[in-house]
Protein backbone atom coordinates (compact mmCIF):
# COMPACT_ATOMS: atom_id res chain seq x y z
CA UNK A 1 0.00 0.00 0.00
CA UNK A 2 1.36 3.60 -0.62
CA UNK A 3 1.61 5.85 1.97
CA UNK A 4 1.01 9.04 0.29
CA UNK A 5 -1.15 10.45 -2.45
CA UNK A 6 0.14 11.53 -5.96
CA UNK A 7 1.02 15.25 -6.00
CA UNK A 8 -1.90 15.34 -8.81
CA UNK A 9 -4.64 13.62 -6.39
CA UNK A 10 -4.47 16.32 -4.00
CA UNK A 11 -4.18 19.28 -6.68
CA UNK A 12 -8.08 17.79 -7.91
CA UNK A 13 -8.89 16.98 -4.31
CA UNK A 14 -7.93 21.08 -4.13
CA UNK A 15 -9.60 21.72 -7.37
CA UNK A 16 -12.94 20.23 -6.45
CA UNK A 17 -13.03 22.62 -3.09
CA UNK A 18 -12.39 25.01 -4.78
CA UNK A 19 -9.33 26.35 -2.57
CA UNK A 20 -5.93 27.23 -3.43
CA UNK A 21 -2.69 25.44 -1.65
CA UNK A 22 1.00 25.88 -1.34
CA UNK A 23 3.72 23.46 -2.21
CA UNK A 24 4.38 22.34 0.64
CA UNK A 25 0.98 21.99 1.21
CA UNK A 26 0.62 19.58 -1.31
CA UNK A 27 3.42 17.39 -0.08
CA UNK A 28 1.85 17.63 4.02
CA UNK A 29 -1.18 16.76 2.38
CA UNK A 30 -0.15 14.03 0.33
CA UNK A 31 0.62 12.36 3.61
CA UNK A 32 -2.71 13.51 5.83
CA UNK A 33 -5.12 12.39 3.19
CA UNK A 34 -3.65 9.00 2.94
CA UNK A 35 -3.70 8.38 6.56
CA UNK A 36 -7.57 9.53 6.72
CA UNK A 37 -8.79 7.18 3.63
CA UNK A 38 -6.44 4.28 5.30
CA UNK A 39 -8.76 4.58 8.30
CA UNK A 40 -11.77 5.48 6.33
CA UNK A 41 -10.91 2.47 4.48
CA UNK A 42 -11.46 0.02 7.75
CA UNK A 43 -15.23 0.24 7.04
CA UNK A 44 -14.96 -2.17 4.01
CA UNK A 45 -13.81 -4.81 6.78
CA UNK A 46 -17.26 -4.41 8.15
CA UNK A 47 -19.11 -7.92 7.42
CA UNK A 48 -23.29 -8.29 7.52
CA UNK A 49 -24.23 -5.43 5.56
CA UNK A 50 -23.94 -7.73 1.92
CA UNK A 51 -27.80 -7.22 0.80
CA UNK A 52 -28.12 -3.69 1.46
CA UNK A 53 -25.84 -0.83 2.12
CA UNK A 54 -26.49 0.96 5.08
CA UNK A 55 -27.79 4.78 4.57
CA UNK A 56 -28.82 5.81 7.93
CA UNK A 57 -27.72 4.89 11.28
CA UNK A 58 -31.48 3.42 11.89
CA UNK A 59 -33.60 0.99 9.78
CA UNK A 60 -37.04 2.63 9.96
CA UNK A 61 -38.45 3.87 6.38
CA UNK A 62 -38.82 7.14 5.38
CA UNK A 63 -41.78 8.93 6.41
CA UNK A 64 -43.61 10.72 4.57
CA UNK A 65 -45.15 14.74 4.47
CA UNK A 66 -48.02 15.47 3.44
CA UNK A 67 -48.32 18.31 0.69
CA UNK A 68 -49.64 21.43 3.15
CA UNK A 69 -47.99 24.67 3.16
CA UNK A 70 -46.06 25.80 6.38
CA UNK A 71 -44.70 28.92 7.15
CA UNK A 72 -42.58 30.53 5.56
CA UNK A 73 -39.81 33.17 6.44
CA UNK A 74 -39.88 36.72 5.29
CA UNK A 75 -37.39 37.82 2.76
CA UNK A 76 -35.88 40.68 5.21
CA UNK A 77 -35.23 37.09 7.29
CA UNK A 78 -33.61 35.11 4.42
CA UNK A 79 -31.53 38.50 3.97
CA UNK A 80 -30.21 38.62 7.38
CA UNK A 81 -27.79 36.22 7.30
CA UNK A 82 -26.61 37.21 3.45
CA UNK A 83 -22.98 39.28 3.49
CA UNK A 84 -24.83 41.60 0.59
CA UNK A 85 -27.81 42.02 -1.30
CA UNK A 86 -29.35 43.56 -3.90
CA UNK A 87 -32.90 44.09 -3.55
CA UNK A 88 -34.60 41.45 -2.02
CA UNK A 89 -31.56 39.10 -4.48
CA UNK A 90 -28.88 37.43 -2.31
CA UNK A 91 -25.95 39.53 -4.05
CA UNK A 92 -22.45 36.96 -4.56
CA UNK A 93 -19.68 37.32 -6.50
CA UNK A 94 -20.06 36.64 -10.46
CA UNK A 95 -19.80 33.01 -11.47
CA UNK A 96 -18.39 32.43 -14.64
CA UNK A 97 -19.44 28.93 -15.55
CA UNK A 98 -23.11 28.25 -15.66
CA UNK A 99 -25.06 25.39 -15.77
CA UNK A 100 -23.70 23.68 -12.65
CA UNK A 101 -26.10 21.49 -10.89
CA UNK A 102 -29.54 20.65 -12.04
CA UNK B 1 -18.70 15.38 -48.43
CA UNK B 2 -19.34 12.35 -45.85
CA UNK B 3 -22.91 11.04 -44.65
CA UNK B 4 -22.01 11.31 -40.97
CA UNK B 5 -25.24 9.05 -38.61
CA UNK B 6 -26.14 11.27 -35.69
CA UNK B 7 -26.70 9.93 -32.25
CA UNK B 8 -29.04 11.86 -29.76
CA UNK B 9 -29.71 11.33 -26.19
CA UNK B 10 -32.25 13.97 -24.66
CA UNK B 11 -32.35 14.50 -20.58
CA UNK B 12 -35.30 16.87 -19.88
CA UNK B 13 -35.92 18.21 -16.17
CA UNK B 14 -39.70 18.63 -15.52
CA UNK B 15 -41.17 20.61 -12.22
CA UNK B 16 -43.77 18.52 -10.62
CA UNK B 17 -47.30 20.49 -10.03
CA UNK B 18 -47.46 20.27 -6.22
CA UNK B 19 -48.62 22.76 -3.35
CA UNK B 20 -44.88 22.40 -2.12
CA UNK B 21 -41.43 21.98 -2.47
CA UNK B 22 -39.90 18.23 -2.20
CA UNK B 23 -38.64 18.62 1.49
CA UNK B 24 -39.73 21.40 2.87
CA UNK B 25 -43.33 23.28 3.21
CA UNK B 26 -42.41 26.13 1.52
CA UNK B 27 -44.87 26.84 -1.26
CA UNK B 28 -43.77 25.49 -4.81
CA UNK B 29 -44.79 28.73 -6.87
CA UNK B 30 -43.44 30.74 -9.51
CA UNK B 31 -42.90 34.13 -10.53
CA UNK B 32 -43.26 35.87 -6.60
CA UNK B 33 -41.15 38.03 -5.17
CA UNK B 34 -37.51 37.08 -4.97
CA UNK B 35 -36.65 35.06 -1.80
CA UNK B 36 -40.46 35.40 -0.63
CA UNK B 37 -40.84 31.53 -0.76
CA UNK B 38 -38.26 30.11 1.23
CA UNK B 39 -37.53 28.56 4.82
CA UNK B 40 -34.96 27.17 6.64
CA UNK B 41 -34.49 23.70 4.64
CA UNK B 42 -34.73 25.79 1.40
CA UNK B 43 -31.71 27.33 2.51
CA UNK B 44 -29.63 24.81 3.24
CA UNK B 45 -29.21 25.94 7.18
CA UNK B 46 -27.17 24.00 9.67
CA UNK B 47 -29.01 21.20 11.45
CA UNK B 48 -32.48 21.28 9.13
CA UNK B 49 -33.25 17.68 8.13
CA UNK B 50 -35.41 17.04 4.96
CA UNK B 51 -38.80 15.27 4.71
CA UNK B 52 -40.21 13.61 1.22
CA UNK B 53 -43.26 15.22 0.29
CA UNK B 54 -46.05 12.31 -0.80
CA UNK B 55 -47.14 13.86 -3.63
CA UNK B 56 -44.20 14.52 -5.34
CA UNK B 57 -43.75 10.26 -4.97
CA UNK B 58 -46.93 10.21 -6.24
CA UNK B 59 -46.35 12.32 -9.05
CA UNK B 60 -43.26 10.60 -10.19
CA UNK B 61 -44.95 7.13 -9.53
CA UNK B 62 -47.04 8.67 -12.35
CA UNK B 63 -44.40 9.58 -14.46
CA UNK B 64 -42.97 6.32 -14.81
CA UNK B 65 -46.20 4.70 -15.22
CA UNK B 66 -47.43 6.92 -18.16
CA UNK B 67 -43.53 6.57 -19.43
CA UNK B 68 -43.80 2.52 -19.75
CA UNK B 69 -41.42 2.65 -16.72
CA UNK B 70 -40.72 -0.29 -14.41
CA UNK B 71 -41.66 0.80 -10.71
CA UNK B 72 -38.15 0.66 -7.96
CA UNK B 73 -39.63 -0.84 -5.02
CA UNK B 74 -36.98 0.34 -2.45
CA UNK B 75 -34.93 2.97 -2.78
CA UNK B 76 -32.49 5.60 -1.42
CA UNK B 77 -31.38 9.38 -1.97
CA UNK B 78 -27.93 10.56 -2.87
CA UNK B 79 -25.74 13.55 -2.13
CA UNK B 80 -24.30 14.92 -5.40
CA UNK B 81 -21.40 17.18 -4.05
CA UNK B 82 -20.57 20.16 -5.61
CA UNK B 83 -19.62 23.98 -4.83
CA UNK B 84 -21.55 26.85 -6.73
CA UNK B 85 -23.78 29.56 -4.76
CA UNK B 86 -27.05 28.08 -6.21
CA UNK B 87 -26.82 25.31 -3.61
CA UNK B 88 -25.44 26.75 -0.24
CA UNK B 89 -25.72 22.88 1.03
CA UNK B 90 -23.13 21.93 -1.39
CA UNK B 91 -24.45 19.19 -2.68
CA UNK B 92 -27.83 18.64 -4.47
CA UNK B 93 -30.03 15.50 -3.03
CA UNK B 94 -31.37 13.24 -6.31
CA UNK B 95 -31.46 9.76 -6.75
CA UNK B 96 -28.15 8.29 -8.61
CA UNK B 97 -28.18 4.69 -7.49
CA UNK B 98 -31.53 3.83 -7.53
CA UNK B 99 -33.65 5.98 -9.96
CA UNK B 100 -37.50 5.70 -9.12
CA UNK B 101 -38.22 4.63 -12.63
CA UNK B 102 -36.35 2.97 -15.71
CA UNK B 103 -36.84 0.72 -18.87
CA UNK B 104 -39.27 2.98 -20.40
CA UNK B 105 -40.19 3.99 -23.84
CA UNK B 106 -42.27 6.75 -25.60
CA UNK B 107 -43.82 6.07 -29.04
CA UNK B 108 -43.53 8.62 -31.71
CA UNK B 109 -44.56 8.66 -35.23
CA UNK B 110 -41.84 9.17 -37.56
CA UNK B 111 -42.50 9.38 -41.18
CA UNK B 112 -45.38 7.17 -41.18
CA UNK B 113 -43.62 4.24 -38.76
CA UNK B 114 -44.04 3.88 -35.26
CA UNK B 115 -40.03 4.64 -33.37
CA UNK B 116 -39.96 3.81 -29.40
CA UNK B 117 -37.85 6.10 -28.14
CA UNK B 118 -36.10 4.42 -24.85
CA UNK B 119 -36.14 5.58 -21.50
CA UNK B 120 -32.65 4.80 -19.68
CA UNK B 121 -34.20 6.39 -16.13
CA UNK B 122 -35.90 8.77 -14.63
CA UNK B 123 -35.30 10.14 -10.91
CA UNK B 124 -36.58 12.26 -8.33
CA UNK B 125 -34.53 15.45 -7.21
CA UNK B 126 -34.38 19.04 -5.78
CA UNK B 127 -34.42 22.31 -7.74
CA UNK B 128 -31.54 24.94 -6.76
CA UNK B 129 -31.84 28.35 -6.46
CA UNK B 130 -32.24 30.34 -10.02
CA UNK B 131 -28.84 32.45 -10.49
CA UNK B 132 -28.84 35.90 -12.81
CA UNK B 133 -25.52 37.09 -13.54
CA UNK B 134 -25.73 40.68 -13.52
CA UNK B 135 -22.00 42.37 -14.66
CA UNK B 136 -19.58 41.55 -11.65
CA UNK B 137 -22.42 40.31 -9.47
CA UNK B 138 -24.33 37.35 -9.38
CA UNK B 139 -27.80 37.80 -7.88
CA UNK B 140 -29.41 34.08 -5.85
CA UNK B 141 -32.98 33.84 -5.61
CA UNK B 142 -34.04 30.78 -3.88
CA UNK B 143 -37.64 30.85 -4.50
CA UNK B 144 -36.44 27.75 -7.01
CA UNK B 145 -34.78 26.18 -4.35
CA UNK B 146 -36.52 22.96 -3.44
CA UNK B 147 -38.67 22.89 -6.07
CA UNK B 148 -39.22 19.03 -7.05
CA UNK B 149 -38.59 17.96 -10.44
CA UNK B 150 -38.07 14.53 -12.03
CA UNK B 151 -35.04 13.73 -14.64
CA UNK B 152 -36.17 11.57 -17.49
CA UNK B 153 -33.11 10.59 -19.73
CA UNK B 154 -33.48 8.65 -22.76
CA UNK B 155 -31.02 6.59 -24.60
CA UNK B 156 -28.21 7.75 -26.73
CA UNK B 157 -31.21 6.50 -29.52
CA UNK B 158 -32.42 9.47 -31.75
CA UNK B 159 -30.85 10.09 -35.17
CA UNK B 160 -32.09 13.49 -36.07
CA UNK B 161 -33.70 16.25 -34.51
CA UNK B 162 -36.69 15.63 -36.06
CA UNK B 163 -37.01 12.62 -33.75
CA UNK B 164 -36.06 14.56 -30.71
CA UNK B 165 -38.69 17.08 -31.07
CA UNK B 166 -41.58 14.67 -31.79
CA UNK B 167 -39.70 12.61 -28.06
CA UNK B 168 -40.31 15.95 -26.57
CA UNK B 169 -43.32 16.87 -27.75
CA UNK B 170 -45.16 13.66 -26.67
CA UNK B 171 -43.55 14.07 -23.52
CA UNK B 172 -45.29 17.40 -22.91
CA UNK B 173 -47.94 16.22 -24.07
CA UNK B 174 -48.39 13.20 -21.67
CA UNK B 175 -46.77 15.10 -18.29
CA UNK B 176 -49.20 18.05 -19.08
CA UNK B 177 -52.42 15.62 -19.66
CA UNK B 178 -51.46 13.37 -16.23
CA UNK B 179 -51.41 16.66 -14.42
CA UNK B 180 -48.11 15.86 -13.18
CA UNK B 181 -46.10 19.43 -14.51
CA UNK B 182 -47.50 22.44 -16.35
CA UNK B 183 -44.72 21.88 -18.76
CA UNK B 184 -43.86 25.82 -19.47
CA UNK B 185 -40.58 25.64 -21.38
CA UNK B 186 -40.48 29.67 -21.13
CA UNK B 187 -41.16 29.83 -17.36
CA UNK B 188 -38.55 26.60 -17.02
CA UNK B 189 -40.83 24.28 -15.77
CA UNK B 190 -39.43 22.39 -18.44
CA UNK B 191 -35.93 22.47 -19.64
CA UNK B 192 -33.91 19.96 -21.81
CA UNK B 193 -30.06 19.28 -22.56
CA UNK B 194 -29.21 17.14 -25.95
CA UNK B 195 -26.26 15.38 -26.15
CA UNK B 196 -25.14 15.22 -29.40
CA UNK B 197 -21.97 13.25 -31.50
CA UNK B 198 -21.57 11.59 -35.28
CA UNK B 199 -20.26 8.81 -36.69
CA UNK B 200 -19.67 7.52 -40.51
CA UNK B 201 -21.49 4.34 -39.58
CA UNK B 202 -23.64 2.30 -37.45
CA UNK B 203 -20.40 -0.63 -36.45
CA UNK B 204 -18.32 2.57 -35.61
CA UNK B 205 -18.15 3.02 -32.03
CA UNK B 206 -20.06 6.56 -30.71
CA UNK B 207 -18.09 9.44 -31.74
CA UNK B 208 -17.00 12.18 -29.46
CA UNK B 209 -20.25 13.50 -27.89
CA UNK B 210 -21.02 17.38 -26.48
CA UNK B 211 -23.89 18.54 -24.61
CA UNK B 212 -26.30 21.28 -25.32
CA UNK B 213 -27.51 22.89 -21.80
CA UNK B 214 -30.81 24.39 -20.59
CA UNK B 215 -32.70 24.89 -24.16
CA UNK B 216 -35.36 27.17 -24.23
CA UNK B 217 -37.95 25.92 -26.76
CA UNK B 218 -38.63 22.64 -28.30
CA UNK B 219 -38.20 24.21 -31.53
CA UNK B 220 -34.62 25.60 -30.94
CA UNK B 221 -33.99 21.88 -29.24
CA UNK B 222 -34.25 21.16 -32.81
CA UNK B 223 -32.10 24.56 -34.32
CA UNK B 224 -29.39 23.38 -31.95
CA UNK B 225 -29.16 19.97 -32.61
CA UNK B 226 -28.89 20.93 -36.54
CA UNK B 227 -26.29 23.51 -36.44
CA UNK B 228 -24.18 21.05 -33.38
CA UNK B 229 -24.37 18.02 -36.40
CA UNK B 230 -22.81 20.58 -38.56
CA UNK B 231 -20.08 21.93 -36.43
CA UNK B 232 -19.12 18.62 -36.22
CA UNK B 233 -19.32 17.17 -39.21
CA UNK B 234 -17.34 20.20 -40.12
CA UNK B 235 -14.32 19.50 -37.65
CA UNK B 236 -14.05 15.91 -38.65
CA UNK B 237 -13.63 16.78 -42.18
CA UNK B 238 -10.70 18.37 -41.81
CA UNK B 239 -9.40 15.68 -39.94
CA UNK B 240 -9.53 17.50 -36.32
CA UNK B 241 -10.57 15.90 -33.31
CA UNK B 242 -12.05 17.39 -30.47
CA UNK B 243 -12.83 17.15 -26.23
CA UNK B 244 -16.24 16.34 -24.59
CA UNK B 245 -18.18 19.72 -24.26
CA UNK B 246 -20.64 21.67 -22.68
CA UNK B 247 -22.10 23.96 -24.95
CA UNK B 248 -25.61 26.63 -25.38
CA UNK B 249 -28.09 27.49 -27.81
CA UNK B 250 -27.73 31.12 -28.37
CA UNK B 251 -30.95 32.76 -30.09
CA UNK B 252 -29.85 35.76 -31.27
CA UNK B 253 -26.54 34.07 -33.10
CA UNK B 254 -28.35 31.32 -34.49
CA UNK B 255 -25.77 28.55 -33.14
CA UNK B 256 -24.49 26.76 -30.43
CA UNK B 257 -21.62 28.81 -28.15
CA UNK B 258 -18.79 27.04 -25.76
CA UNK B 259 -19.20 26.93 -22.44
CA UNK B 260 -16.72 24.76 -20.96
CA UNK B 261 -14.41 22.33 -21.87
CA UNK B 262 -14.75 19.10 -19.89
CA UNK B 263 -10.56 18.02 -18.78
CA UNK B 264 -12.11 16.05 -16.25
CA UNK B 265 -14.84 13.88 -15.69
CA UNK B 266 -17.30 14.96 -13.33
CA UNK B 267 -16.96 14.59 -9.80
CA UNK B 268 -19.70 14.86 -7.68
CA UNK B 269 -18.42 12.41 -4.83
CA UNK B 270 -22.15 10.61 -4.78
CA UNK B 271 -22.49 9.49 -1.82
CA UNK B 272 -26.46 8.06 -0.25
CA UNK B 273 -28.40 10.61 1.68
CA UNK B 274 -27.92 9.66 5.46
CA UNK B 275 -30.83 12.25 6.37
CA UNK B 276 -33.53 10.34 4.19
CA UNK B 277 -34.22 6.59 5.30
CA UNK B 278 -34.93 3.98 2.71
CA UNK B 279 -38.00 5.00 0.85
CA UNK B 280 -40.97 1.62 -0.65
CA UNK B 281 -43.21 2.16 -3.00
CA UNK B 282 -46.40 -0.31 -1.97
CA UNK B 283 -48.44 -2.40 -4.44
CA UNK B 284 -51.54 -0.28 -2.77
CA UNK B 285 -49.82 3.05 -3.99
CA UNK B 286 -49.06 2.21 -7.75
CA UNK B 287 -52.79 1.27 -7.91
CA UNK B 288 -54.37 4.36 -6.36
CA UNK B 289 -52.04 6.38 -8.61
CA UNK B 290 -52.49 5.02 -11.86
CA UNK B 291 -56.46 5.48 -11.39
CA UNK B 292 -55.84 8.81 -10.97
CA UNK B 293 -54.37 8.86 -14.75
CA UNK B 294 -56.95 9.87 -17.48
CA UNK B 295 -57.41 8.76 -21.09
CA UNK B 296 -54.03 9.37 -22.50
CA UNK B 297 -53.55 11.63 -25.77
CA UNK B 298 -52.76 9.00 -28.27
CA UNK B 299 -55.74 6.80 -26.84
CA UNK B 300 -57.96 10.04 -27.14
CA UNK B 301 -57.15 10.93 -31.14
CA UNK B 302 -57.64 7.14 -31.66
CA UNK B 303 -61.34 7.48 -29.95
CA UNK B 304 -61.81 10.26 -31.87
CA UNK B 305 -61.22 9.19 -35.50
CA UNK B 306 -62.74 5.52 -34.86
CA UNK B 307 -65.51 8.18 -34.43
CA UNK B 308 -65.43 9.77 -37.83
CA UNK B 309 -63.71 12.94 -36.67
CA UNK B 310 -61.04 14.05 -38.93
CA UNK B 311 -57.15 13.27 -38.02
CA UNK B 312 -56.77 17.01 -37.94
CA UNK B 313 -59.49 18.00 -35.98
CA UNK B 314 -58.41 15.14 -33.46
CA UNK B 315 -55.13 16.35 -33.34
CA UNK B 316 -56.96 19.88 -32.62
CA UNK B 317 -59.23 18.75 -29.33
CA UNK B 318 -56.55 16.50 -27.85
CA UNK B 319 -54.31 19.77 -27.99
CA UNK B 320 -56.87 21.73 -25.58
CA UNK B 321 -57.29 19.42 -22.93
CA UNK B 322 -60.79 21.25 -21.46
CA UNK B 323 -62.69 20.88 -24.86
CA UNK B 324 -61.38 17.15 -25.64
CA UNK B 325 -62.39 15.82 -21.58
CA UNK B 326 -65.55 17.79 -22.50
CA UNK B 327 -65.76 15.99 -25.88
CA UNK B 328 -65.12 12.23 -23.94
CA UNK B 329 -68.14 13.20 -21.87
CA UNK B 330 -69.87 12.49 -25.30
CA UNK B 331 -68.09 9.68 -26.39
CA UNK B 332 -70.79 7.08 -25.65
CA UNK B 333 -73.97 9.11 -27.44
CA UNK B 334 -75.70 8.58 -30.63
CA UNK B 335 -74.39 11.55 -32.72
CA UNK B 336 -72.57 13.21 -35.71
CA UNK B 337 -69.17 13.36 -34.31
CA UNK B 338 -67.83 15.02 -36.97
CA UNK B 339 -70.28 17.83 -36.65
CA UNK B 340 -69.67 18.02 -32.69
CA UNK B 341 -66.24 18.11 -33.35
CA UNK B 342 -66.90 21.05 -35.79
CA UNK B 343 -68.77 22.87 -33.86
CA UNK B 344 -66.53 22.69 -30.50
CA UNK B 345 -64.09 24.22 -32.97
CA UNK B 346 -65.16 26.41 -34.71
CA UNK B 347 -67.86 28.65 -33.19
CA UNK B 348 -67.72 27.73 -29.69
CA UNK B 349 -63.68 27.91 -29.37
CA UNK B 350 -64.41 31.12 -31.05
CA UNK B 351 -67.18 32.16 -28.56
CA UNK B 352 -64.67 30.86 -25.48
CA UNK B 353 -61.40 32.91 -26.85
CA UNK B 354 -63.38 36.05 -27.00
CA UNK B 355 -64.98 35.89 -24.17
CA UNK B 356 -61.73 34.45 -22.21
CA UNK B 357 -64.06 31.63 -21.04
CA UNK B 358 -63.47 27.46 -20.55
CA UNK B 359 -66.22 24.99 -21.19
CA UNK B 360 -67.10 24.55 -17.99
CA UNK B 361 -68.26 28.03 -17.53
CA UNK B 362 -70.77 28.05 -20.30
CA UNK B 363 -74.34 26.89 -19.83
CA UNK B 364 -73.60 24.63 -22.68
CA UNK B 365 -74.48 21.03 -20.91
CA UNK B 366 -74.08 17.62 -22.28
CA UNK B 367 -77.40 17.46 -23.57
CA UNK B 368 -78.02 20.90 -24.68
CA UNK B 369 -74.83 19.95 -26.92
CA UNK B 370 -76.73 17.13 -27.99
CA UNK B 371 -79.57 18.60 -28.35
CA UNK B 372 -77.56 21.48 -30.88
CA UNK B 373 -75.87 19.15 -32.62
CA UNK B 374 -79.14 17.15 -33.80
CA UNK B 375 -81.07 20.15 -35.28
CA UNK B 376 -77.27 21.22 -37.26
CA UNK B 377 -77.49 17.43 -38.25
CA UNK B 378 -81.05 17.27 -39.21
CA UNK B 379 -80.55 20.58 -41.51
CA UNK B 380 -82.82 22.29 -38.50
CA UNK B 381 -79.82 25.17 -37.93
CA UNK B 382 -77.93 26.21 -41.16
CA UNK B 383 -74.11 27.60 -40.12
CA UNK B 384 -75.54 30.46 -40.22
CA UNK B 385 -78.56 29.99 -38.13
CA UNK B 386 -76.05 28.77 -35.25
CA UNK B 387 -74.02 32.13 -35.55
CA UNK B 388 -77.00 33.78 -34.69
CA UNK B 389 -78.11 32.07 -31.89
CA UNK B 390 -75.02 31.07 -30.47
CA UNK B 391 -74.26 33.72 -27.76
CA UNK B 392 -77.80 32.79 -26.59
CA UNK B 393 -76.81 28.90 -26.37
CA UNK B 394 -73.95 28.92 -24.69
CA UNK B 395 -74.69 31.83 -22.04
CA UNK B 396 -77.98 30.90 -21.08
CA UNK B 397 -80.36 27.72 -20.24
CA UNK B 398 -83.37 27.73 -22.53
CA UNK B 399 -83.51 24.81 -24.35
CA UNK B 400 -82.02 24.51 -28.20
CA UNK B 401 -85.83 24.26 -29.15
CA UNK B 402 -86.50 27.47 -27.72
CA UNK B 403 -83.97 29.32 -28.58
CA UNK B 404 -84.76 28.62 -32.08
CA UNK B 405 -88.78 29.66 -31.52
CA UNK B 406 -87.83 32.77 -29.70
CA UNK B 407 -84.73 33.93 -32.54
CA UNK B 408 -87.40 33.42 -35.05
CA UNK B 409 -85.44 31.54 -37.24
CA UNK B 410 -87.56 30.13 -39.89
CA UNK B 411 -85.81 28.15 -42.36
CA UNK B 412 -87.47 27.20 -45.77
CA UNK B 413 -88.34 23.81 -45.89
CA UNK B 414 -90.95 23.75 -48.16
CA UNK B 415 -89.70 21.85 -50.61
CA UNK B 416 -91.80 23.59 -53.42
CA UNK B 417 -90.34 27.13 -52.66
CA UNK B 418 -86.54 25.92 -52.92
CA UNK B 419 -86.85 24.28 -55.85
CA UNK B 420 -88.41 27.11 -57.52
CA UNK B 421 -85.21 28.81 -56.56
CA UNK B 422 -83.35 25.92 -57.95
CA UNK B 423 -84.85 26.23 -60.98
CA UNK B 424 -83.94 30.13 -61.36
CA UNK B 425 -80.47 29.23 -60.37
CA UNK B 426 -80.10 26.79 -62.80
CA UNK B 427 -81.08 28.75 -65.36
CA UNK B 428 -79.14 31.79 -65.14
CA UNK B 429 -75.98 29.59 -64.65
CA UNK B 430 -75.69 27.44 -67.49
CA UNK B 431 -71.71 27.38 -67.17
CA UNK B 432 -71.52 25.60 -64.17
CA UNK B 433 -74.55 23.20 -65.23
CA UNK B 434 -72.60 22.22 -68.16
CA UNK B 435 -69.09 22.05 -65.82
CA UNK B 436 -71.28 19.87 -63.23
CA UNK B 437 -71.84 17.08 -66.30
CA UNK B 438 -68.53 17.38 -67.24
CA UNK B 439 -67.61 16.04 -63.68
CA UNK B 440 -66.36 19.03 -62.06
CA UNK B 441 -66.71 18.97 -58.71
CA UNK B 442 -66.87 21.84 -57.33
CA UNK B 443 -69.37 23.35 -59.58
CA UNK B 444 -72.16 21.76 -57.38
CA UNK B 445 -70.41 23.78 -54.26
CA UNK B 446 -70.83 27.11 -56.09
CA UNK B 447 -74.31 26.52 -57.11
CA UNK B 448 -75.24 25.66 -53.50
CA UNK B 449 -73.56 28.85 -52.51
CA UNK B 450 -76.12 30.72 -54.98
CA UNK B 451 -78.47 29.20 -52.93
CA UNK B 452 -77.85 29.80 -50.10
CA UNK B 453 -77.03 33.53 -50.89
CA UNK B 454 -80.66 33.71 -53.00
CA UNK B 455 -82.07 32.57 -49.32
CA UNK B 456 -79.98 34.71 -47.13
CA UNK B 457 -78.90 31.41 -45.53
CA UNK B 458 -82.25 30.20 -44.63
CA UNK B 459 -82.77 27.17 -46.72
CA UNK B 460 -82.32 24.02 -45.13
CA UNK B 461 -79.06 22.72 -46.45
CA UNK B 462 -79.52 19.10 -46.65
CA UNK B 463 -83.12 19.41 -48.28
CA UNK B 464 -81.81 22.43 -50.95
CA UNK B 465 -78.62 19.77 -51.63
CA UNK B 466 -81.32 16.41 -52.53
CA UNK B 467 -83.44 18.91 -54.74
CA UNK B 468 -80.59 20.71 -56.66
CA UNK B 469 -79.15 16.96 -57.18
CA UNK B 470 -81.98 15.83 -58.60
CA UNK B 471 -82.50 18.75 -60.80
CA UNK B 472 -78.80 18.88 -62.27
CA UNK B 473 -79.77 14.81 -63.08
CA UNK B 474 -82.87 15.40 -65.23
Amino acid sequence: MKDKLSKEEVMHVAELAKIKISEEEVEKYQVELKQLLNDVEKINDVKGYDEDILIAPWTDKTSLRKDERGIMLQPKEVLENAPRHSGNYIEVPVVISEGEGA
Amino acid sequence: MTNYIPTIGVEVHVELKTKTKIFSNSINGYGEMANSLTNVVDLGYPGTLPTLNEEVLNLAIKAATVLNCKIRRQMHFDRKNYFYPDNPKNYQITQFDTPIGYDGYVEIEVDGKTKKIEIEEMHIEEDTCKSTHRGTKTLLDFNRAGVPLIEIVTKPCMESSKEAKLYLEKLKELLFYCDISDCKMEEGSMRADANVSIRKSESDPFGTKCEIKNIGSISNVGLSIEKEIIRQQALLERGETFKEQTRRYDDKLGDTVLMRVKETGNDYRYFPEPDIPYLYVTDERIERVKEDIPMLPNERRKKYMDLGVSELNANKLVQNRSLSDYFNTLLEEKINFKIASNLLLGDIAAYLNKHEKNIENTTLTKERFIDLINNVDDGTLTSKNLKDILDTVLDNNLSIKEIIKESGIKNITDDGAIREIIIKIINDNPESVKDYKDGKDRAIKFLMGQVMKETKGSANPKIANEILTSELNK
